[in-house]
């Protein structure tokens, strides 16, 4: 079959302290949200495998502190990424006007190949919230910077509450998957050689 | 004169006895060896001895050694010694010095996993004493008899049981919980220790610190083995007895390697053929990685399969061969026994004698809000009560001042302060995630998290160049808990931030002076751990990010966070113990890392999952070990300034830390 490396996708989740990370990748994995979770220091991962067109594959979602201050890390900890995550808490301004920091701060230190058509996923989390009406980013506006920025995909997510979370990250591994370099995704001993990468990069339709 | 310090029986009675009878000890006696140990034997009892008692260090007879052997009860716990005689063997190839690597001092029988006995058709029975670690004692021999009666003594003040695998083999302290052996057993061998006895003291410890003379490039090595130097007060410049001690452990290293390694892996080679405790057999027999993995995660799944790729050696593993140990752990300090450190108007007499008393054994909860605050330095250790209770009065002042200043900040006013704003949300949405599974601070509207909150905006305007990071809950967060008071636990968390700061500087140039040291000390402590990191991209060492930036506070259970805090707080032996305590948790688990052939994210993960694992004990006995084994050379690869240390440049801000530091 195919390769170990290739199995692999590595996704980064980056967004402001406390929009909601760890709880986005907790609830995705483990199908769980706990009111108790710690700050996160230094960084963190979990995996699960996923299955796309008969193949297998591990999402690696790595989770990190939120805090500017510890940005410099971020070198170590998103070499290699197949997806990036920017997530911005709906109810928070600063979280969503911070979006762009994060992208290209990720750009900066990731340095990925192809920056220009590097995949990027937006969700606009903890919209069960006082059932909405404390927000202060409205989906439009949102949909507008994502549109602005080559047409990141856009989700609206709770993680308290599991809403969106699994589609959102079906998209993001279909476009981590999509990243792959294309010589990567078929070996010698694959059978499937022909069709799949091309229903691959449709992408999800967000 | 450390020779004499560390050998120096003269306060043993029993032994100088039966030194006089072997004739004249060939070393100079100086006084700080029989002030060292003295008083620190009270309460224990000799409940078995046996002369020529005797180890085989190579083939020849000339090179045998013979000893007392004792079993001593001390504070309901056994412990075993033999000391080899002086001045026996003349003409023998070893000196006095490789004799006394083989001495064995006061092991403890919470360390020795079994003992077996050997009844040879022809020739004198042996024992061979097999630790929890795995590692062995050399065989020693009794020329008298006596091993029956021996075995006899211990099984009335030990737990002992005989094996069902072998009549042979009795087992010491069998848990019923394969886990709990598991968690007890070493992976790490005892390095060096300069102990004497369980609770003997570091002898240079109690020289007095009078002369800093020698020491001229030393701000930055505070606390090293550098200034065990500089405070021993060496009489003369080349008898220097931190310079001997590490001479003595290099030589160590090496005899045991010559010796030891040979005799008893040739004994383990016999054992196998006799029959030897099943266990035992798959220790010695099987390669070290499986036998690791095997200790580590019994209940894994990936670990009955053969090794997937051959571990180099660790460097230091020979000594576990060498007998010697970090210092048993003490119980914790109590109220009586801290009385005892003060006078009259509540002056810590012997700063020094207390905070390694802390090293040692940590404070009962109950006392560490009066102890927390000399520990920080916060109040000196030679105030009264008096200067105390008005020294606190004043901060309380004081602090009531730096809330204001952001108390009296209006909405209007926060609304055109952005770094405000920033700040507060930042600490407003860590608080509710600091520990809130502690009573202390769970449910909604808890108090403390208010203070939590209230403190370290305080300090953010205190401090307003460093401000609020993350991770700074985490360190306020027990020191409120034993504090309870808002501005003595702001007082503290200052002291603690002097210490700290650097680690939550913006261009994280605190985390990066130390985890390059912390590179270096794995590199001169395990080469070949160093070069395995080296040649898989884990060299920044960002996995141990973590236990550095919070003080290993997510890696224990709170009690034991705030016992393993106190002990580094003491700064004894280092200001860089957790350095060293982040080799000894790596060493444990070296075999496992190189052996499953780690990347970077498997390392992360792996480490971050150690949460809760590590045996906090033990594995401060292994960072004691190793910073004494590292010496000198460990303190030049921490560069000055390193955090804890204080920056250079402010350094002689705090003078009284040349006392301070062992």
């Amino acid at each position: 079959m195919a390769s170990r490396r290739r199995m692999l996708l590595k996704v980064i989740i980056l967004g402001d302290s406390g929009v909601g990370k760890t709880s986005l990748m907790n609830q995705y994995v483990n199908r769980k949200f706990s009111n108790q979770y710690k700050a996160t220091i230094g960084a963190d991962f979990l995996t699960k495998e996923v299955q796309f067109e008969d193949r297998l594959y591990t999402l690696q979602i790595w989770d990190t502190a939120g805090q500017e201050r510890f940005q410099s890390l971020g070198v170590a900890f998103y070499r290699g990424a197949d997806c990036c995550v920017l997530v911005y808490d709906v109810n928070v301004m600063k979280s969503f006007e911070n979006l762009n920091n994060w992208r290209e701060e990720f750009l900066l230190q990731a340095s990925p190949s192809d920056p220009e058509n590097f995949p990027f996923i937006v969700l606009g989390n903890k919209v069960d919230i006082d059932g909405g009406n404390s927000r202060v980013i409205s989906e439009k506006k949102a949909k507008a910077w994502c549109a602005s920025k080559g047409n990141i995909p856009y989700f609206e997510t709770s993680a308290k509450e599991g809403f969106n979370v699994e589609a959102a990250f079906q998209c993001i591994a279909r476009n981590a998957l999509k990243n792959e370099p294309e010589e990567e995704l078929y070996l010698p001993d694959t059978i499937d050689v022909s069709g799949g990468q091309q229903q691959r990069s449709t992408g999800c339709e967000c | 004169m450390i020779e004499t310090d560390i050998n120096d029986l003269s306060d043993d009675a029993d032994y100088a006895a039966a030194s006089r009878q072997q004739g004249p000890a060939s070393f100079n006696r100086s006084d700080s060896g029989r002030r060292s140990s003295s008083g620190e034997t009270e309460g224990a009892e000799v409940v078995y001895l046996k002369d020529n008692v005797t180890i085989h260090p190579t083939q020849y007879a000339a090179d045998w050694i013979s000893g007392r052997l004792k079993l001593i009860k001390q504070a309901g716990s056994l412990f075993m010694t033999w000391i080899p005689y002086k001045g026996q063997n003349s003409n023998a190839r070893l000196t006095e010095k490789d004799k006394n690597l083989y001495t064995i001092r006061a092991v403890p029988f919470s360390d020795i996993k079994s003992i077996r006995r050997h009844n040879p058709p022809i020739g004198w029975q042996y024992i061979i004493v097999v630790l929890s670690s795995g590692l062995a004692f050399p065989p020693l021999y009794f020329y008298n008899g006596g091993v029956k009666e021996f075995l006899a003594t211990v099984k009335q003040h030990a737990f002992l049981v005989r094996s069902a695998d072998d009549a042979n083999v009795f087992v010491v302290n069998d848990f019923q919980d394969p886990l709990q052996k598991t968690l007890s057993s070493l992976e790490l061998p005892r390095a060096v220790s300069v102990a004497n006895s369980p609770s003997s003291s570091v002898a240079l410890s109690e020289s007095p610190s009078s002369g800093n003379q020698e020491m001229t490039e030393g701000g930055a090595f505070n606390g090293s083995a550098a200034s065990v130097r500089q405070n021993g007060t060496p009489r003369q410049k080349h008898n220097d007895p931190a310079r001997d001690l590490h001479m003595q452990v290099l030589e160590k290293f090496s005899l045991v390697t010559r010796f030891a390694r040979e005799t008893t892996s040739q004994l383990f080679r016999e054992s196998q053929m006799d029959g030897f405790l099943a266990s035992e057999r798959r220790r010695y027999d099987q390669p070290l990685v499986e036998h690791q993995s095997l200790v580590e995660h019994p209940e894994s799944p990936d670990s009955n399969g053969s090794p997937k790729t051959p571990v180099p050696a660790d460097p230091l593993e020979f000594d576990k061969m060498s007998l010697v140990w970090g210092k048993p752990r003490q119980p914790r300090l109590g109220l009586e026994e801290w009385s005892n450190f003060l006078d009259s108007e509540g002056r810590v007499m012997d700063a020094n004698a207390l905070k390694k008393r802390i090293f040692y054994g940590g404070v009962e909860h109950n006392l560490r809000r009066e102890l927390w605050p000399f520990l920080l330095e916060y109040h000196p250790y030679d105030s009264t009560f008096a200067e105390r209770e008005y020294l606190v009065a004043i901060k309380k002042l004081e602090y009531e001042t730096l809330k204001k200043q952001w108390q009296s900040i209006s909405h209007a006013q926060a609304r055109r302060f952005t770094k405000f704003r920033e700040r507060k949300g930042l600490i407003d949405k860590d608080v509710v995630r600091t520990d809130r599974s502690l009573s202390f601070y769970d449910g909604d509207d808890n108090p403390n998290v208010h203070l939590l909150r209230d403190i370290l905006l305080t300090y953010s305007f205190y401090n307003f160049d460093l401000g609020y990071c993350q991770g700074m809950s985490d360190l306020l967060s027990p020191i409120l808990f034993v504090m309870k008071d808002e501005s003595e636990s702001f007082w503290c968390f200052v002291s603690l931030m002097e210490r700290l700061g650097p680690n939550f500087s913006r261009d994280q140039s605190g985390m990066h002076s130390q985890l390059f040291a912390l590179s270096k000390l794995v590199e001169i402590l395990d080469s070949p751990l160093h070069n395995y990191f080296q040649q898989n991209e884990c060299i920044n060492y960002f996995f141990c990010f973590r236990w550095i930036l919070i003080q290993f506070k997510r890696e224990f259970d709170f009690d034991r966070t705030m016992l393993l805090w106190e002990v580094l707080w003491t700064r004894y032996l280092s200001e860089h113990l957790h350095l060293y305590f982040c080799v000894a948790i790596l060493k444990r688990y070296r075999n496992k890392i190189i052996g499953e052939q780690m990347d970077f994210d498997t390392l992360l993960k792996f480490i971050n999952e150690l949460s809760g694992q590590i045996d906090l004990n033990p594995t401060l006995r292994d960072a004691e070990a190793l910073c004494i084994c590292a010496g000198e050379n460990g303190a030049a690869c921490i560069p000055p300034g390193t955090p804890p240390s204080l920056p250079i440049e402010d350094a002689s801000v705090y003078p009284q830390l040349e006392d301070d530091i062992l």
